[in-house]
């Protein structure tokens, strides 16, 4: 017998204060889903508690009455991962906010889950350092959404993904224990629990507080927009650049589906005739000669654009022209409202080698599906975000955005990808997983799991298919959109 | 009018909006985010939740708009949210909210108003009429009549010959609370050549169309643009007016393109020569953005290079300058708590400039800023943009 509303919300204040317990048609509406809108479902009740031991406090409350809960940051996720697939209670982590001791010299700093990511970086900008995971929605998402997903963004392909930057957790586990995974000191003895937390998507727990790395600022950097007229010169340009030795800081292709968004939303400028940007950046901060390898870099990158038939080459004359161009890039997702009611970015690996024909894939995927596609991702690390548009009022468009999605993460795996670069599994991609995964594989991971997580409350139905009581309740979620 | 459907399916919830806004910022909520207010909204209005339901969250909106300068996909915030009080307003009105609207946008009744205030005790608004439009103690103190002023006779001297006339919109509050910036921009505006034409006016409307009484803010917009019946400029100081008709289009007001803001107007015809040739202030001077200004209008190079132009200013960065001071029209009245938290973070912000003078170009925020200085000991004054660049030029105050 699940516990009713008003009961709910009564005990939970009673642990909280009334204010931080929030319920009714309003809320559960507001926090039914995130970024990812093609699933929806409600939660019962959302609190906001400020501290590690208010967040146990209601983890316990949740298990002694067998209530489900998922953690929550800004809600920008992409694959439903702080979706309440089974109702219950949602906990947010936007009341915890604060950095809470920055060691300078050791180069780290402890924070609480729910600052946006950008906020890590601008408190250290000025002694020329940050916190280099810098997934699009930075300025937005948070250290602990971040964690979860083991977000990735441009600058992975140089700084690593979120797992290389953090160094100890602060985790209330399922069961609300208070648990401290890792420290200030990486490499620390026994088995790597800190690294099975980071990407588990909250299932593992709720991730409170963080030790992170902080990156020294490149001494000099050099950021360019090529534009060619295929889609295929951009790629082979990305697997040519790469091959060649060159690591650039980023490599990122934006092609023609977006562009004119792009040019709406930030004066992005480009050539007539363009099919696809590839924006380069370059950096170093090498003590003697950074300039000369940025340098070097860049001219490498030129020749080889150049070789595969870019239009145009304009590098960024100054900070301000570069950090629009990656205004551009970073925010550019979030200008495809001037295209459509709605979108879903697939997220999913090849082998940099088959950008090109992969790209023509997801083309035709898009033809055949009646839908709009426009690309924007991360070339360098062979990371794909196709982005459908569509009306997200109309059934058929939605199934047929889900069924695309689907048919390019099995060209992935056919091409002997991952079906998730960094947006995650959460529930977008959870009846994919057997494709990428043994049943063996499966249970393993599962086993993992129970190291954490026994029962079925924490964050259910995400990552691991056929869990119990999931499967019959995902009709009531799958794809209802609006 | 557009439809609330079509705007706010603009929105893909990207989330990109959410550190840009205040309420958010301060309560972490969902429902007190641009994007949970456009969820909510839209909701709404397909029949989803209930319109009730919304009603407390869209009220906790201060309206600033900071969301439309952070959000990539260019949806029109502001236009959703005053339609979505619209349907509110028309369903259920505050009659507190309108007779206070009714007060404050008719500038006989205001100084009436203010006359009898200073037969009340205390100086906070009365807790009745606060208690009234938000069941919450007042915060904001009464407004107090203002002191007389005069200027000197402006130096013929060194002015250039008249250019041209234009309208300067006098409105309602800045005319009974700010009459001295409403001369002061005639003066400034004399200063580059051009005189300004005097008409009857009513009120702009603005404060109306904010809190969703679109109906009475069009007849309102119709009327004022009636009175400014040819094409000459119209010169605005207040930055929520301003705001206002600049978009006049979505109420079926025409004025397109005649509207300019005072310091747009004044540094796009050379006030920032005038005031490097001849200006001169000894002051570290902060700037604060009203919001109707920067992420209304797009307006923010403009003022700072005016002030930056007087010899002898130092500027200095506001910390969280486009953020809201929580006065926003009459948010200070109708959610005072919140709008407490937003003025004791932004006077924060001021102190830490070590400024002399903030300067900003809205009456609600000047008014509302000023209150925390009187609060908080005078430790900076707070004055209107174009107070700073008069005392530049004349030493006056």
């Amino acid at each position: 017998m699940p516990i009713p509303e008003d009961a709910m919300v009564s005990q939970l204040s009673a642990i909280l204060s009334p204010d931080q317990v929030l319920s009714g048609p309003s809320v559960q509406r507001a926090y039914d889903c995130d970024a990812y809108t093609v699933d929806r479902s409600k939660p019962t009740a959302v609190v906001m508690p400020d501290s590690t031991e208010q967040v146990a406090a209601v983890v316990r409350w949740c298990v002694a009455n067998e209530v489900p809960f998922t953690g929550r940051g800004a809600g920008t996720g992409l694959s439903g991962g702080a979706l309440p697939a089974l109702g219950g209670v949602v906990i947010s982590t936007k009341r915890l906010t604060q950095i809470l001791e920055i060691d300078l010299e050791n180069r780290c700093l402890k924070a609480q889950a729910g600052i946006a990511n950008k906020r890590i970086s601008d408190s250290v900008k000025t002694e020329g350092l940050h916190f280099a995971p810098d997934p699009s929605s930075q300025t937005v998402s948070t250290l602990g959404g971040n964690i979860a997903e083991n977000a990735g963004g441009p600058h992975t392909l140089k700084y690593g993904v979120t797992a290389q930057h953090i160094l100890g957790v602060t985790l209330v586990d399922p069961t609300g224990e208070i648990l401290e995974l890792g420290g200030k000191v990486s490499g620390g003895p026994g088995f790597d629990f800190v690294s099975l937390v980071v990407g588990s998507e909250g299932t593992l727990g709720i991730v409170t507080e963080a030790w992170v790395k902080l990156t020294p600022l490149p001494t000099a950097v050099k950021t360019a927009l090529a534009a060619f007229s295929t889609v295929r010169d951009a790629t082979e340009s990305v697997a040519v650049i790469i091959a060649s030795g060159t690591i650039p800081a980023a490599l990122e292709v934006m092609d023609k589906g977006i562009l004119h968004a792009l040019e709406a939303a930030f004066g992005l400028k480009y050539p007539v005739g363009t099919a696809a940007l590839l924006l380069v950046e370059c950096d170093s901060n090498d003590a003697d000669s950074a300039h000369e390898i940025v340098e070097r870099e860049m001219e490498t990158v030129e020749a080889i654009c150049r070789a595969n038939r870019a239009m145009e080459i304009s590098v960024a004359a100054d900070e301000a022209e570069r950090q629009r161009l990656w205004t551009a890039r970073k925010k550019g997702v979030g200008a495809m409202g001037r295209i459509a009611p709605s979108i879903v970015t697939h997220d999913g690996v090849i082998p940099r080698s088959k950008l090109p024909d992969m790209l023509d894939f997801v083309y035709d995927v898009a033809a055949r599906h009646g839908g709009g596609v426009a690309n924007l991702f991360h070339a360098g690390d062979g990371n794909l975000h196709p982005c459908f548009y569509f009306d997200d009022r109309d059934p058929v468009q939605v199934k047929a955005v889900v069924e695309a999605g689907e048919e390019i993460i099995r060209r992935c795996l056919e091409l002997g990808g991952s079906i998730t670069g960094e947006h995650g599994i959460g529930v977008e991609k959870i009846d994919l997983m057997p494709l990428m995964f043994s049943e063996d594989d499966l249970r393993l991971q599962a086993m993992a799991k129970s190291i954490f997580n026994s029962g079925e409350l924490c964050n259910p139905c995400k990552v691991l298919p056929n869990q119990k009581s999931c499967v019959e309740h995902k009709k009531r979620w799958r794809g209802v959109a609006w | 009018m557009k439809d609330l459907t079509d705007l706010t399916t603009q929105c893909i919830r990207c989330g990109f909006c959410l550190e840009s806004c205040p309420t958010f910022v301060v309560t972490g909520k969902e429902t007190e985010s641009p994007r949970g207010r456009i969820y909510l909204s839209r909701s709404a209005e397909e029949g989803k939740i209930a319109w009730e339901e919304a009603r407390p969250h869209l009220n906790a909106c201060l309206g600033c708009r900071a969301c439309e300068t952070a959000c990539p996909s260019g949806v029109h915030y502001g236009e959703i949210l005053e339609l979505a009080r619209d349907r509110l307003e028309k369903r259920h009105g505050s009659f507190a909210k309108k007779a206070l609207l009714a007060g404050m946008t008719k500038p006989g009744r205001l100084r009436m108003q203010l006359g009898l205030a200073k037969l009340l005790p205390g100086k906070r608004i009365p807790g009745v009429l606060s208690r009234l439009l938000s069941g919450q103690a007042p915060e904001a103190d009464r407004p107090v009549a203002p002191s007389a002023y005069s200027f000197p006779p402006l130096d013929e001297a060194p002015l250039p010959p008249i250019k041209g006339e234009v309208y300067v919109l006098e409105g309602c509050v800045m005319r009974v609370l700010y009459g001295r910036v409403n001369e002061i921009t005639k003066r400034l505006l004399r200063q580059v050549g051009f005189a300004v034409r005097v008409v009857d006016q009513g009120c702009c409307g603005a404060l109306h169309a904010h809190n969703g009484y679109l109906d009475a803010a069009r007849s309102m917009g119709q009327g004022l643009s009636a009175q400014f019946s040819d094409d000459l400029p119209i010169v605005v100081n207040s930055a929520g007016c301003g705001s206002t008709m600049k978009e006049y289009e979505n109420l079926g007001v025409a004025l397109r393109g005649r509207v300019f803001d005072a310091a747009e107007f004044l540094a796009a015809n050379g006030l920032g020569e005038v005031l490097s040739t001849r200006g001169k202030l000894e002051a570290t001077v902060t700037y604060h953005d009203a919001c109707h200004l920067s992420h209304g209008q797009g307006i923010r190079r403009e003022p700072r290079e005016l002030l930056a132009a007087i010899p002898g200013v130092t500027m200095v960065e506001l910390n969280e300058a486009e953020m809201c001071c929580g006065s926003a029209g009459i948010y200070n009245l109708t959610q005072p708590k919140m709008a407490r938290t937003l003025l004791e973070r932004k006077w924060g912000n001021v102190e830490q400039t070590g400024a002399s003078i903030v300067a900003t170009g809205n009456p609600g925020c000047h008014a509302w800023i000023s209150q925390a200085a009187r609060e908080h000991g005078q430790t900076v004054e707070v004055l209107h943009t174009l107070e700073v660049l008069e005392r530049a030029l004349s030493g006056s105050s």
